[in-house]
């Protein structure tokens, strides 16, 4: 998968300021086709709808957080082969391997500019296009 | 205009949210010290830390983020049991608080917040290191604001994990502090306060004046945005797309008239469309006002911490007790409320309810209870702060008013319990000799009625002595329409705030007493002035009053004299713009055209009261 422009990302934050600043992001890397969801709960719903082809999301949220979210994502069939960026605040080496034993595509730590994000997606992109 | 240049969108969606969030966290503090093992609490706690932190990272507001960070750390420990919440802990938890809240304020003002006060720094470091377990080392927090961790190569980590192998020299190693990624937003270091013995706050005061002041500011940036339901504007959509129809029906109804068609088909036509209209132009009236309409939960939110602040600084034991925080209240209003609400509940904890001893003494439960309340009553919202304290004397009160010079001996003579307890709300009184530095300054209660006065709003005092109090605010829904009576003087027309008008009597001139050279009636048993109208407007007096209106302010109750009603009215208030006359708050227009102006009765009676003794112009007064 090469970076498409067109490529349908799903926001996943419960704060929406912080939402707002992720899509604001993406859009800087030319992607606009962004959708949020306030926790893992809602992502999951919207993900069964299908149509999503890239899933950022935070990691502490209410209702369901993203760890979980993430795992979900991982067991559930149609969904286990999304790319999926976990965003957190914290760069302990806990929550980095727990990420990894997840099955998360990548790990981006707040706060954290357009060119990080870049970055870590490109990394991801060029990984899913080998696969 | 800051140091925000760009991102100005970004932090005004970020304080907002942030502060509903802090508000949030606040009253799950006051929650906590209830329930300090709560784990949903704690998480909560913990995440509203966290979001903000995120949130203050992409502002590049470091000193945010280092205090934000060291809290959040403090819950984490405090969830994962590793910390026993004791209440020292809580209160460098509150101070934590209260200094997140100052920076929102820097931030509201577009500059970048100054660092905490050491002492909170300090004391939170202190907590995270002092009962450290074993197993786990305590983050450092001397880096934590600018820590970026050395990440680990993701792929390496990633196929690592998946091999089921974690290679114990899988270290994420702890890279000094990198400028790179270092948020620093121009930041002027300010030497911090230096800390006070035992980090008592010294940003608790109510006297605080840069906290104030930077609330007070960032109100005002608040106020200009609102959040509404989208199914709300969704219906103001849907009804003017509706008008717009039953107009294009109007305008073909006018074409079929002019040009003489005016069967009784059309005109039943005409019939129907102007009353569809009539009914879409309220539903749309009814739906623009609700879209400024917000639960009054969101201004209560702050009140539990403010009164447990305020009476462990008492040595007090209160529990303030939230209800129908669901009741919608005009967005100006919450605002406008903000004040006079504060000022109520210091009172009630500091004035109202007794030390602990001093209840167990007399057999009532140590704890007080002061319930804030609100609910809808018909076209009126009420508000309720009552408590179990030990009451007012209606006695007392009086006493004191006329020693003061408040009143007059002969005035406090005709002052019934209600009235009486009703002058607290005069300037410059205060029953209190010793001055607190918390309600005592005899300022407080004034504030609370002049506010709520300019809201068209009453307080009304209810109090029974070893009981508590009650004080009772009544608002009207929006202040957008008023509901007014409309009186007649000859044939002119005035319309009157009905929030005012308690009654309407018709006034028997045998029983206009005179007591202290004014006319007055009794009604059921209260002795109240009688003032004409035209009096107090300096019209010519034709004739004699048949009809009063018992109105009632915050300050005093009267009747006032007039010819006649024509109704009441929902009036729409357009002010005049170039020239106000005195006692004048506005016009409105009736059904049929005709221009009413709206009285001010304040005015009015202020006006009365500059003649000198405000019992002049009434001893003129001509009745017989």
């Amino acid at each position: 998968m090469a970076a498409d422009p067109k490529t349908r990302f799903l926001v996943v934050d419960d704060f929406s300021t912080m939402r707002r600043i992720v899509r604001n992001l993406l859009k800087e890397l030319g992607f606009t086709n962004v959708d949020e969801a306030e926790d893992g709960a809602i992502a999951l719903q919207k993900l069964q709808g299908g149509g999503f082809e890239f899933v950022v999301t935070d990691w502490n949220m209410p209702n369901m957080d993203g760890l979980t979210l993430l795992q979900t994502i991982r067991a559930t069939p149609a969904l286990k082969h999304l790319p999926v960026l976990m965003i957190t605040a914290e760069a302990k080496k806990e929550n980095i391997i727990a990420a990894a034993q997840a099955g998360a595509s990548g790990y981006i730590v707040k706060p954290f500019t357009a060119g990080t994000l870049s970055e870590k997606l490109g990394k991801i992109f060029e990984k899913y296009g080998q696969a | 205009m800051s140091d925000f240049a760009g991102m100005e969108d970004l932090l005004q969606d970020f304080l907002q949210e942030a502060h509903d969030l802090l508000s949030d966290v606040d009253n799950k503090l006051v929650e906590l010290e209830k329930t300090p093992e709560d784990t949903g609490l704690l998480n909560d706690i913990f995440r509203g830390f966290h979001t903000v932190k995120g949130g203050a990272g992409f502002l590049n507001a470091s000193e945010l983020v280092t205090l934000c960070h060291l809290t959040e750390n403090l819950f984490d420990r405090l969830r994962n049991g590793e910390l026993e919440l004791t209440s020292e802990l809580m209160d460098v938890i509150m101070d934590a608080t209260r200094g997140v809240r100052d920076m929102f304020g820097e931030l509201g003002q577009g500059v970048q917040p100054q660092p905490a006060d050491a002492h909170i720094i300090n004391a939170l470091k202190a907590a995270l290191s002092g009962e450290v377990v074993a197993a786990a080392p305590a983050p450092e927090p001397a880096t934590v604001a600018a820590a970026h961790v050395g990440e680990p190569d993701w792929n390496q980590l990633q196929a690592a994990v998946n091999g089921e192998v974690v290679p114990a020299e899988l270290v994420v190693k702890e890279s000094a502090p990198a400028p790179a990624s270092a948020p620093v937003g121009g930041v002027t270091p300010v030497p911090a306060t230096p800390p006070s013995p035992f980090g008592r706050r010294t940003s608790d005061r109510p006297a605080n004046k840069t906290a104030a002041q930077a609330r007070r500011v960032e109100d005002r940036n608040r106020e200009n945005t609102i959040r509404v339901d989208t199914s709300r504007l969704d219906q103001v959509l849907n009804l003017s797309g509706e008008i717009g129809l039953t107009k294009n029906r109007l305008t073909s109804l006018r074409a079929d008239i002019i040009a003489g068609k005016n069967d009784s088909e059309t005109l039943h036509a005409l019939d129907q469309a102007v009353s569809q209209l009539d009914l879409l132009v309220s539903d749309l009236q009814n739906s623009v006002m609700k879209t400024r309409m917000q639960p009054i939960g969101r201004l209560f939110q702050k009140y539990p911490r403010i009164a447990r602040d305020l009476a462990r600084q008492l040595g007090k034991d209160v529990e303030l007790v939230l209800a129908g925080e669901e009741t919608e209240v005009d967005k100006t209003m919450i605002e406008d409320l903000a004040d006079p609400l504060i000022h109520l509940i210091r009172n009630a904890v500091d004035h109202g309810v007794e030390m602990p001893e001093e209840r167990a003494a007399v057999g009532k439960p140590t704890k007080s209870l002061v319930r804030l309340e609100a609910r809808q009553e018909g076209d009126h919202i009420v508000l309720i702060i009552a408590d179990d304290g030990k009451g007012m004397s209606a006695e007392r009160i009086r006493a004191k008013a006329v020693e003061k010079g408040l009143i007059s001996e002969e005035e406090a003579n005709t002052l019934d319990e209600r009235q009486s307890l009703s002058l607290i709300l005069l300037p410059g009184f205060s029953t209190k000799t010793d001055i607190s530095d918390v309600s005592g300054r005899g300022v407080g209660m004034d504030v609370v009625k002049t506010n709520i006065q300019k809201l068209n709003g009453s307080v009304e005092i209810r109090s029974e002595p070893g009981k508590g109090s009650v004080f009772l605010i009544s608002l009207p829904l929006t202040l957008a329409i008023l509901p007014v009576l409309l009186v007649l003087l000859g044939d002119q027309p005035f319309a009157l705030p009905l929030s005012l008008v308690r009654e309407i009597l018709p006034i028997d001139q045998d029983k206009i007493q005179e007591v202290g050279g004014r006319h007055t009636l009794v009604v059921r048993g209260e002795v109240l002035p009688v003032i004409s109208l035209a009096k107090l407007l300096g019209w010519p007096q034709n004739r004699k009053p048949e009809y009063g209106v018992f109105m009632q302010t915050a300050e005093r109750s009267f009747i006032l004299g007039v010819d006649s009603f024509a109704g009441r009215d929902d009036a729409v208030i357009k002010s005049l713009e170039d020239f106000r006359p005195k006692g004048v708050a506005g016009v409105t227009t009736l059904s049929n055209g005709q221009i009413v102006l709206i009285l001010d009765m304040k005015e009015l009676l202020s006006d009365m009261g500059q003649h000198g003794d405000s019992g002049l112009v009434v001893r003129h007064f001509d009745f017989a």
